[in-house]
């Protein structure tokens, strides 16, 4: 229902974005969005490795850019910031025991579980502006998704490179993205086009333990925290506000805000 | 007896699994306990078919893989780098519990690719000994190597041709005058229905693969205690040239036969009674494509008693190729085709294969409601060249959920 009203231009002050189970809004992280500006189409076989491009998207800060559009309508200098503290940090994926195998498997490098989202449950009416769907990479490295959470605008082309030296088949059997991308091998890359709102959980069909989100928001105030659990949200207009801590598929806490005039609203939010 | 209904009834509970109400509770990923030092998977399989008059699906533990509700539970206690204890226990049938697998894994150096494992250890032999079950299993159907019963048994032997050409296409129910006369299963060429007890050491070097084993059994009859102080050695080698491709060849030899046949028959000795086979295997896989083949070749020292007699080795060959099809996000499609041929004995009236040439084509389709839990369908045509149903058409659905 939600969705339907978004869709369907009910752009109010007040609209609210996101699946029903679990409303998600926000805003595209902006070191990816700097990236974007750096390397405006860059093809996936182009440029920059996609290896080196992902690791670029992890070392920068999630939260400097907000949507440009946005900021022109926006005192300058006001948004939300604060720190999403994860008191209990989940458990890495383990791999099935494979009684059948004649031997132990080969090392792989566990999820970064220490970064969680955080976003605006409702945002103002400026948020919906059309604008240049963006691109945004998840590498697959090691047995592992990287980075394991990514958070991207509506719209958005993610790049799923395979920098293994073994086959992985991604796929999404989730009811905002479902896709499967077959077997390619290593320094091959397939995209797939984020054009509905929610989360999507990212498998490999050959591993297992390979697991990833993509949040998929329509607006973009959102941002995926450091290792720290800090986040930023710039650009937010004067105004009261929820703010959700979303942590490894989940929201887990929320709490109101209000952005001043001028200057920013501290936030930290606890997730038990 | 398993039946359809039971089989349906656990269809329905396993599907029910699927609601979201039940995901709020159901795992999705393996339990870890005492700091992830244990690991715990399962899967449970329910599987309803059509009445099987032909006994094609027949396995080792007398029952249809067409027909059954299996439950599997495995654990990995990973006690440091160097060391882990890993086992399997399986309810078949709902009733029908065994120790699948038991084994210690020692990895002497953690920095390279190399592992000790004894105790029930996997199967070295072969590429489909691993993907026979569940959601290894592109189809519902086992391959015929490894689940079709031969004529021939570990405790009874036919004292001439005519005795082994008498149980022609009756493996599922074979009997001879020479030991155990009742009635009862024979073997299939390789038996993954069961896991044999010894030593397997394992390596990786570059894109080479290798395996060995020293086992208590045969190909076709894995014990877990020794009936014939014979060993099995067998080894396997696998090829990566790209991720692409998957080259293999296994090869094993094996004491088969029970020794109370010892007393039995004149001048017998189980120990020297081998099983000797051969295989090799290829797959390739490309975007939404899968396929594979292999082939097996496998020949049993039978002693001569009684004339006509059994002169030479019998053996059996089996040749298989199946290949997947991913349709949709969740949807594939997939085929296998299968056989098994006999070699030929002489006779007092005739000359013919010392078992019923066998052929089976089996289609069917996959589809994932969530990540795992997935429902298969498959159509299966069975032909053989002798026995009282020489024509089976099947059909079978499925139900695996695993964790």
């Amino acid at each position: 229902m939600v969705l339907r009203a978004l869709r369907g231009g009910a752009r109010d002050l007040r609209s609210r974005v996101g699946l029903a189970a679990t409303p998600l809004v926000g805003v595209a992280p902006s070191a990816l969005l700097a990236l974007l500006l750096l390397f405006p189409a860059h093809p996936t076989s182009g440029g920059l490795s996609a290896v080196a491009l992902s690791a670029k998207v992890e070392a920068a800060s999630p939260t400097s850019i907000a949507s440009p559009m946005l900021a022109q309508a926006t005192p300058a200098g006001t948004g939300i910031r604060g720190r999403l503290d994860i008191r209990r940090l989940a458990r890495p994926v383990e791999r099935r025991p494979d009684v059948s195998a004649v031997g132990a498997p080969g090392p792989r490098d566990l999820n970064d579980l220490r970064r969680g989202v955080v976003y605006l449950e409702s945002a103002p009416r400026a948020a919906f502006d059309e604008r240049e769907p963006g691109r945004a990479i998840m590498d697959q490295r090691n047995e592992r998704f990287v980075p394991h959470v990514l958070a991207v605008m509506l719209g958005t082309l993610v790049d799923f490179p395979n920098s293994d030296r073994t086959y992985h088949n991604v796929f999404s059997l989730s009811r905002a993205r479902k896709f499967d991308l077959g077997r390619y091998a290593a320094g091959r890359s397939k995209a797939v086009r984020m054009d509905r709102p929610g989360v999507v959980r990212v498998f490999c069909d050959i591993h297992s333990h390979m697991n990833a989100f993509v949040l998929v928001f329509s607006h973009p105030f959102f941002s995926v925290t450091d290792v720290d659990g800090r986040y930023a949200l710039p650009a937010v207009p004067p105004g009261t506000y929820t703010v959700v801590g979303w942590y490894e598929g989940e929201p887990r806490i929320t709490r109101t805000v209000v952005v001043p005039a001028t200057g920013w609203a501290d936030a930290d939010l606890i997730v038990p | 007896m398993f039946t359809g209904l039971k089989a349906l009834g656990l269809a329905g509970f396993v599907l029910a699994l699927a609601t979201p109400a039940a995901a709020q509770w159901l795992p999705d990923q393996p339990l870890t306990l005492a700091g992830g030092h244990v690991v715990i998977g399962a899967d449970v399989t329910a599987t309803i078919g059509a009445d099987d008059p032909g006994f094609y699906n027949y396995t080792s533990y007398e029952f249809s893989a067409l027909r059954n509700f299996r439950l599997g539970v495995s654990a990995e206690v990973r006690a440091n780098d160097y060391l882990q204890v890993l086992g399997e226990v399986r309810l078949e049938q709902g009733r029908v519990f065994d120790i699948y697998g038991l084994f210690v894994r020692v990895r002497p150096w953690p920095q390279r690719r190399f592992d000790l494992q004894a105790g029930r250890v996997p199967p070295t032999f072969g590429a489909m000994a691993l993907t026979a079950y569940g959601t290894g299993n592109l189809l519902i159907g086992q391959p015929l190597a490894y689940q079709y019963l031969t004529s021939i048994r570990r405790d009874a032997l036919p004292a001439s041709t005519d005795d082994l050409l008498r149980m022609r296409g009756r493996g599922w129910r074979s009997n001879f005058p020479l030991g155990n006369t009742d009635p009862g299963p024979g073997l299939p060429m390789v038996n993954t229905s069961r896991w044999d007890t010894g030593v397997q050491a394992h390596g990786v070097i570059g894109m080479f693969d290798w395996s060995g084993s020293v086992t208590t059994g045969s190909l076709s009859d894995p014990r877990w205690r020794d009936n014939n102080q014979g060993r099995q050695l067998a080894g396997r080698l696998v090829a990566r040239p790209h991720a692409a491709w998957q080259l293999g060849a296994s090869v094993s030899r094996g004491a088969w036969l029970n020794r109370t046949l010892d007393g039995v028959v004149p001048n017998a000795d189980a120990s020297r009674a081998t099983q000797v086979a051969a295989g090799g295997d290829a797959e390739f896989s490309a975007g939404p494509f899968l396929i594979r083949g292999e082939v097996i070749r496998s020949r049993w020292t039978v002693p001569a008693v009684n004339a006509p007699v059994i002169g030479g080795d019998l053996i059996a060959t089996s040749t298989l190729v199946e290949g997947r099809y991913k349709i949709a996000p969740g949807l594939y499609v997939a085929l296998r085709g299968d056989r098994l041929d006999f070699s030929e004995i002489l006779g007092s009236r005739l000359r013919d294969t010392w078992d019923a040439d066998t052929w089976r084509v089996e289609a069917g389709a996959g589809y994932s409601l969530t990540r795992n839990l997935m429902l298969k369908g498959a159509w299966q045509r069975n032909r053989r060249d002798g026995g009282r149903v020489r024509h089976d058409d099947l059909v079978a659905a499925q139900v695996v959920y695993w964790f």
